[in-house]
């Protein structure tokens, strides 16, 4: 008997001893990159690092090797402490080429050294559908090539002193002719989606320029019953169609979206789907979750043709309203490509990365208020403007990088606008909805 | 996603089948047994002789997923999640006192997360239900003789058949539930999941004889993965584990 439990005992010691070997945690600091002091160079690579290895959200698709990245630039931040100068030029340089090449449209970055009050800033995102785009010169030039048709019926916009700091046209709407004598076609163009959800900021849209704008031209100059009686002009009867110009779009709240967007359709619209950084792996996600938006009560009362205008210009929030409408069985989408800035966030990193671990992190004051060395001279810090949501279209197909496709391709004409006086993009739509089909 | 779900359905019917056959044919051998000798008594002569044994053995288990969740303290895993397991077993025994094992069953290593944010308190919870079938060889010590003793210890090998994911995410509009099954075949999932596993088991257990050729028991065994579930698809990897604590009754018919 003795010798059996001497043997249980051996067998015992043995499979406790083997199994002590599991793995050891590897993360070596322990803080949430998000609230770290940064009282070096390396401290601010490092917390930089980390805090896009865990919570940045497109891992899963990304193809640049953030080990590889790791293991060039950080001997590079290292080096920097060594050293008693550090140009602004390095500093710059060694963040571009951390950040070099990752998919995130939205990817903007802003650093404040420790040493020397340099800045650096990068935003790698990539543009590669080269062509002539529309700018602030030429975004005039389409107002006044819509206010010279002869078949404008109405004109509503904000005067030229109301277009607030992006000193082009804001929100504007046109009526203009049909395809017979008592036909409009309703024409609305939304420069930005920065209304900030209508419905739950009631009381700050009256000292709001460009909400006031854009309730105007959507629902007309008594917009307060507009909001609550019908989906603006557009319900109009004897609006035979309609026009979403979303052109240099810049994007904004996704609040937006139901009231002027969705409110052109008939109820639910499901867009794609959505999913969130879910753990410390690089490729921990929940699943993929349906991304619905819904049309208010306030609806286009009968489905009519729409077309939304969209170029390369088009970000982010113009880029889930092209999808809305283009997922529509009377939607169509003329322009170009979009931008490829899909994923929504939250600016605010204490609302991101101390919630959900992801998304935008570092000083959110640094991104509102600016560089200013006495305010960060015992911090630091850094602010990373990323994606909450890694975003695929319905099909699972991505589209952050890619963009929205349109239906029918018609790139920007500069000569024409500049010389002529046409809007070539404007001038498809139109014709779109008059015949089914785009200028030849 | 359809397929998956078909084809895992069809090995757990497979092994149902399975489990049921050998249920019946524990029962009508040992019941034909009984018929014949209904007031013979067991002779324990006859279980010194080297002999084979198979069964049938199930009960329920309880996971222990091992991770450290670093700075992100919002997310807790809860101390073990529940699940059951269920098989065969076969064994060889030379001498009285030893037996060697070796098993296939189907073990749930599940775990429970809840996201709470401390601040807001919105809870994200996620129940993921892991199916694995491991194979365990063990080296078993017999003690007693009307009712046995013993003691095992060995390694095994395993295999992740499926999980299957129910909870709530943060979505762009509310958050919006999920029940999903993880896609092996994805390529995220290729890099990251690491179905093989393997480790140690060890266990003890009570054991009589029935019948002559029958033999039920009980027994508590621990499965401690030594396979991070996880491949080393990056630095700075916080390896998961699991240990998985059975509770199981069997039935074996001695051959």
């Amino acid at each position: 008997m003795k010798i059996r439990f001497y043997k249980i005992s051996v067998l015992v010691f043995l499979v406790l001893s083997l199994a002590a070997c599991r793995k050891e945690s590897l993360v070596a600091e322990d803080t949430n990159p998000n609230q770290r002091i940064c009282k070096t160079y390396l401290d601010q690579f490092e917390a930089v690092w980390q805090g896009m290895n865990q919570g940045y959200t497109f891992w899963g698709v990304d193809t640049v090797d953030w080990d590889e990245r790791y293991a060039k630039y950080q001997p590079i931040f290292a080096a920097f402490d060594s050293r008693s100068y550090v140009s602004e030029y390095e500093y710059q340089s060694a963040y571009e080429g951390l950040f070099e090449g990752l998919v995130d449209h939205h990817l903007m970055g802003i650093f404040y050294s420790p040493k020397g009050r340099m800045t650096a800033y990068v935003s790698p995102g990539r543009n590669d559908y080269f062509h002539t785009t529309s700018a602030f010169f030429e975004r005039q030039k389409e107002l006044e090539a819509l206010q010279d048709r002869r078949d404008l019926v109405y004109y509503c916009g904000c005067d030229p002193e109301d277009y607030g700091s992006f000193s082009i046209p804001g929100t504007y709407f046109a009526l203009l002719k049909g395809k017979t004598a008592d036909q409009r076609i309703a024409y609305f163009r939304f420069t930005n989606f920065y209304l900030n959800n209508i419905y739950h900021y009631k009381d700050i849209i009256p000292n709001s320029v460009s909400a006031q704008a854009a309730l105007r031209a959507f629902y007309g100059p008594r917009y307060w019953e507009g909001i609550t009686t019908g989906a603006g002009y557009a319900n109009n009867d004897s609006v035979m169609g309609i026009i979403i110009d979303l052109r240099g779009n810049g994007g904004g709240s996704t609040g937006d979206l139901g009231p002027f967007i969705a409110s052109l359709s008939q109820g639910a619209n499901m867009v794609g789907y959505t999913r969130v950084k879910d753990g410390i792996g690089r490729l921990d996600y929940s699943p993929w979750s349906p991304y619905t938006i819904y049309a208010p009560s306030n609806r286009l009362n009968k489905e009519k043709p729409i077309v939304v205008l969209s170029d390369i210009n088009s970000v982010s929030c113009a880029e889930l309203a092209t999808m809305l409408i283009k997922n529509l069985p009377n939607g169509t989408f003329i322009g170009e490509r979009t931008y490829g800035a899909i994923g929504a966030l939250l600016p605010q990193s204490e609302q991101c990365h101390d919630y959900f671990y992801s998304g935008c992190m570092g000083y959110y004051e640094l991104y509102e208020n600016g560089s200013d060395y006495f305010r960060y001279k015992d911090i630091f810090p850094y602010y990373i403007y990323t994606s909450t949501f890694h975003m695929v279209d319905k099909d699972y197909q991505p589209v952050e990088g890619v963009g929205v496709q349109p239906d029918y391709e018609i790139l920007f004409n500069r000569d024409r606008l500049v010389n002529d006086g046409k809007d070539i993009q404007l001038e498809n739509a139109i014709y779109f909805i008059k015949n089914g089909r785009v200028i030849n | 996603m359809i397929w998956r779900r078909a084809w895992l359905g069809a090995i757990f019917n497979v092994m149902k089948r399975l489990f049921i056959c050998l249920l019946l044919a524990v029962a009508t051998l040992g019941g034909a047994n009984a018929q014949v000798t209904p007031k013979e008594e067991v002779d324990l002569s006859n279980i010194r002789k080297p002999h084979f044994n198979i069964g049938i053995i199930g009960g329920f288990d309880r996971n222990y997923h091992i991770t450290d969740v670093s700075y992100m303290t919002d997310y807790q895993y809860s101390k073990y999640a529940p699940g059951s397991t269920y098989g065969i077993q076969l064994g060889f025994t030379p001498v009285n006192w030893l037996t060697l094992r070796l098993d296939g069953v189907m073990v749930q290593k599940n775990y429970y997360r809840s996201h709470v944010i401390s601040s807001t308190h919105q809870s994200f919870p996620d129940t993921t239900t892991n199916q694995y079938i491991n194979v365990p060889l063990a080296l078993q010590l017999n003690v007693g003789k009307l009712v046995k003793l013993h003691a095992f210890g060995g390694g095994y090998v395993g295999y992740w058949l499926s999980s299957h994911r129910v909870g709530r995410s943060m979505g762009v509009f509310g958050n919006p539930e999920y029940d999903t099954y993880i896609d092996f075949d994805s390529p995220e999932s290729q890099l990251r999941d690491n179905r093989l596993d393997w480790g140690f088991t060890y266990g003890a257990g009570l054991s009589t004889v029935l019948f002559k050729h029958l033999q039920i028991g009980a027994e508590i065994r621990w499965y401690y993965g030594m396979m991070d579930i996880q491949k080393p698809y990056m630095q700075n990897l916080n390896p998961r584990y699991n240990t998985t604590m059975a509770i199981q009754g069997g039935v074996s018919y001695w051959l």
